[in-house]
């Protein structure tokens, strides 16, 4: 066989291949179309826990992250004919519960407008109160100090994330999620200043507040201890 | 002596300059800022000089790099090997009557 014979083969191998999927996809879109009923009990079973703990990462509260998870399944119930078989079900769901949780912080900041400064969150001058000449440096009890750890080591600790919790649970709520919108799920300022009614300027001073005191808080209570 | 005056040369630029740049208060808050928008040319000149000879602020700046890199790992987490408690059995059945009761 030459070379235009096999090529020729093999595209209409491709084609067959091609018609194939397509119509396997027509079947799949077809059979979740709404005559077949959606299993809401098996999408607990299936994907609950870990659309639970994606909430709970997220809102730090396991009442809100249930909420959020319900909400997503009566939502999915809702919308199936629109799901239509396309991608994975679980990126499906995930892609409504992030609407939840956006809908929860949004919520959450309705009921608590932004008053006073420190609303935004402490601002930590200890870390740099030193006698003249050196006001505004570094406190040696502050200073920040090596860290031995990797992301990737971070990661697979899971009390790492425990601490990393109980340092985000003092700052105000609007300050802690706006640090999640941005360093978790690395929103775009515009985006998070819309979801919690703020102005760039208030986003940028709570980001900071937030990384500031976090960042000490897991040097104490993780790298210190952990050497 | 050379190596003598060096040292006395270096140590008294770095004095100066920890006298006429931002202090680390003001530095940390435009390393955060370093973050969310581009940082004008003055500002990163005097961030870039102020990293030079500060090693608390140097850190601080890699500690705040880590700690993104870290919970936007965590936040892609393939599903398989995400950690932690799952629902409770009492949100479970919770959320299962409810879903019962939609249908």
């Amino acid at each position: 066989m030459d070379q235009t014979h096999l090529e020729l083969l093999q595209t209409s191998v491709y084609t067959k291949l091609l018609a194939q999927e397509v119509q396997n996809g027509m079947n799949a879109s077809q059979g979740k179309s709404p005559e077949e009923a959606p299993d809401p009990g098996r999408w607990l079973d299936d994907h609950g826990d870990y659309l639970f703990k994606y909430a709970v990462f997220r809102l730090r509260d396991n009442t809100a992250a249930e909420d959020a998870v319900q909400e997503t399944f009566l939502a999915a119930l809702k919308a199936y004919q629109q799901f239509e078989g396309r991608g994975s079900e679980r990126t499906w769901l995930v892609g409504i519960l992030k609407h939840k949780i956006v809908d929860h912080f949004r919520r959450v900041v309705r009921e608590a407008p932004l008053g006073e400064e420190s609303d935004e969150g402490p601002e930590h001058r200890e870390f740099f109160e030193r006698p003249e000449p050196w006001q505004g440096h570094w406190n040696t009890n502050y200073a920040p100090n090596e860290w031995h750890a990797t992301p990737a080591e971070l990661i697979e600790r899971n009390d790492f994330w425990k601490v990393f919790d109980d340092c985000l649970s003092p700052l105000p709520q609007r300050t802690a999620s706006a640090f999640t919108l941005r360093e978790v799920d690395g929103l775009k300022s515009e985006e998070i200043c819309e979801i919690l009614s703020i102005k760039v300027n208030n986003l940028w001073v709570m980001l900071h507040r937030a990384r500031l005191h976090l960042r000490n808080c897991l040097e104490l209570n993780w790298f210190r201890s952990e050497e | 002596m050379a190596v003598k005056l060096y040292d006395k040369l270096k140590h008294s630029i770095r004095y100066r300059l920890l006298r006429t740049l931002p202090t680390c208060q003001q530095t940390v808050e435009k390393i955060s800022q370093s973050m969310e928008r581009p940082l004008t040319l003055r500002e990163r000149i005097n961030l870039k000089l102020h990293l030079w000879i500060c090693a608390w602020c140097q850190w601080y700046m890699e500690h705040l790099h880590i700690i993104r890199e870290t919970a936007r790992a965590k936040a892609n987490e393939p599903p398989d090997f995400v950690s932690g408690a799952g629902l409770s059995n009492e949100a479970r059945e919770r959320i299962r009557r409810r879903l019962t009761n939609q249908n």
